[in-house]
């Protein structure tokens, strides 16, 4: 059984032309039959399988729908059509530290984050000092995150994103954060957590870091699927192209 | 409820973040209704409390409807804007959204607890004893945050989409805020308005809950069914309303 299972999935935003942000543009356009909706096709009969243990890399250039694909996977966004099943424990390693607010403290920030994550907040009151710890800003931890060095928020969002193992790993090119101490660090606990088995889906465009990883690449270009095969294959096609 | 513990987060950084850089910080809960309350009892004391019936005091009963309408003011605000506030963590990690404007709609109802406590207070200086059916009051705090959620989540979709909407709201919940008897008695009002602000929903909560804690209104059978039904339409409408919407809205965020 495979741990994703993403099976012929559009993505369709709809755009209003010229953007009317507020009610009274829209009413007054809509008088004037100028209220004109396009469809922005974003992913288009995406369909893949990633199982237990399995590190699929993403490749593709910019607006090519990679970012859309893990909103998908992540289950923010939900497909126009098709479906996207995902079983198990979902950490979204994508823009690290979503919710921090600046006035709480560090500490709080921890619990917050991990609370959104899904883990046991019990369990992690008892982890904070360890994070603190590791992401190096223990004596900070009672501080509001405004007090932080933007290093400091990074290296804390970094180290209580990947402070537990998930079943299903989802990473937007944060594979390394921090200065160079910290980025060897960071880099390294990564890999751990990518190589430990989980099922994880890696959108990055640093071909070394993919050809290493992964074990299954997917090339998206203008929101469908390109070519999907071994990671050297594939990743030799879209450098070439 | 799996994340009952997330929304017992997000109800206590709500009711901790706005004054957090305050001296006394929460204390400014308490502080808050209680010198709204004075300076309208300044205004309006030699105006309307001669208006009231023979046992109403004035005090109290100005003191009631500024709590409730701050309730229902802020706590709808909050939680129409929570979604639109909260999009950058709702783009990354699943959660159900709805639970932004729970909490906030759950923060208002905590504030309101809270504020009991000064209108207790200021019961007792008028002279005035706690009703026995004060557990009642629970009763309408939960109706008013069902209430106010409801309205909320409808309100969250059209705050994403339309910029404007904020300030048509401000507008309506301030022409609310006049068509319900806070600060006057609704005897004072020709027969024409009294009909209107009957017809306000806001106006049964009211009743409801200055004779459930010291008697300073009478409430009709009406105005608990229309408490009641206001309050599970409500919640209903907001629930299925955002459904329906948010999947095409979240990708506006």
């Amino acid at each position: 059984m495979a741990v994703i299972d993403v099976k012929n999935v559009n993505v369709t935003y709809r755009v209003l032309m010229n953007k009317s942000g507020s009610l009274k543009e829209l009413f007054r356009d809509a008088i004037k039959g100028k209220a004109r909706v396009i469809d922005y096709v974003a992913l288009q009969d995406v369909s893949f399988t990633v199982d237990k243990g399995e590190v699929v890399a993403i490749l593709g250039r910019n607006g090519a729908g990679k970012s859309t694909l893990l909103k998908v996977l992540a289950g923010v966004l939900p497909p126009t059509k098709g479906t996207s099943k995902v079983d198990g424990k979902i950490a979204p390693m994508i823009e690290l530290g979503a919710g921090f607010h600046p006035e709480m403290t560090g500490a709080e920030n921890v619990l917050f984050y991990s609370a959104l994550m899904g883990r046991e907040v019990k369990h992690v009151r008892e982890r904070t000092p360890a994070i603190g710890e590791w992401a190096g800003v223990s004596d900070h931890m009672d501080f509001p995150l405004r007090t932080f060095s933007s290093g400091m928020v990074a290296r804390l969002a970094f180290a209580t994103a990947t402070d537990e193992q998930a079943e299903v790993l989802l990473v937007d090119e944060v594979l390394s954060v921090g200065d160079a101490d910290f980025q060897e660090k960071s880099k390294a606990r990564m890999h751990e957590l990518i190589t430990s088995g989980a099922a994880v889906v890696l959108v990055s465009h640093d071909m070394r870091a993919v050809l290493e990883l992964a074990t299954k690449a997917v090339w998206l270009e203008n929101g469908h699927v390109k070519m999907i095969g071994n990671p050297a294959e594939v990743v030799a096609a879209y450098e070439a192209n | 409820m799996k994340y009952a513990q997330l929304i017992r987060l997000l109800v206590g950084r709500e009711l901790t973040l706005r004054y957090k850089r305050s001296v006394i910080g929460i204390g400014w809960t308490l502080l808050n209704p209680m010198l709204t309350s004075f300076v309208l009892w300044v205004v309006f004391s030699f105006v309307f409390a001669s208006k009231l019936p023979g046992n109403q005091q004035y005090a109290p009963y100005l003191m009631a409807g500024i709590l409730l309408n701050t309730f229902f003011n802020q706590g709808l605000m909050q939680s129409a804007e929570s979604i639109a506030s909260n999009g950058g963590v709702l783009t990354k990690i699943y959660v159900p959204p709805q639970i932004f404007a729970i909490s906030a709609a759950l923060a208002g109802l905590v504030n309101f607890f809270i504020g009991l406590i000064p209108l207790a207070i200021v019961v007792f200086i008028s002279g005035q004893t706690l009703a026995w059916t004060l557990p009642l009051v629970l009763v309408v705090g939960i109706c008013l945050a069902f209430l106010t959620a409801g309205l909320g989540l409808a309100l969250s979709i059209m705050f994403i989409r339309f910029d404007d909407t904020r300030n048509i709201v401000n507008v309506l919940l301030m022409i609310l805020m006049y068509l319900t008897p806070i600060f006057y008695p609704v005897s004072v009002m020709n027969e024409t308005m009294q009909n209107i602000i009957r017809w306000n929903p806001l106006t049964s909560y009211l009743e409801i809950f200055r004779w459930a804690f010291s008697n300073n209104a009478f409430p009709s059978s009406r105005d608990w069914i229309f408490m009641i039904v206001t309050s599970l339409f409500s919640l209903w409408l907001g629930t299925y309303v955002f459904k329906k919407y948010w999947p095409r809205t979240v990708a506006m965020l």
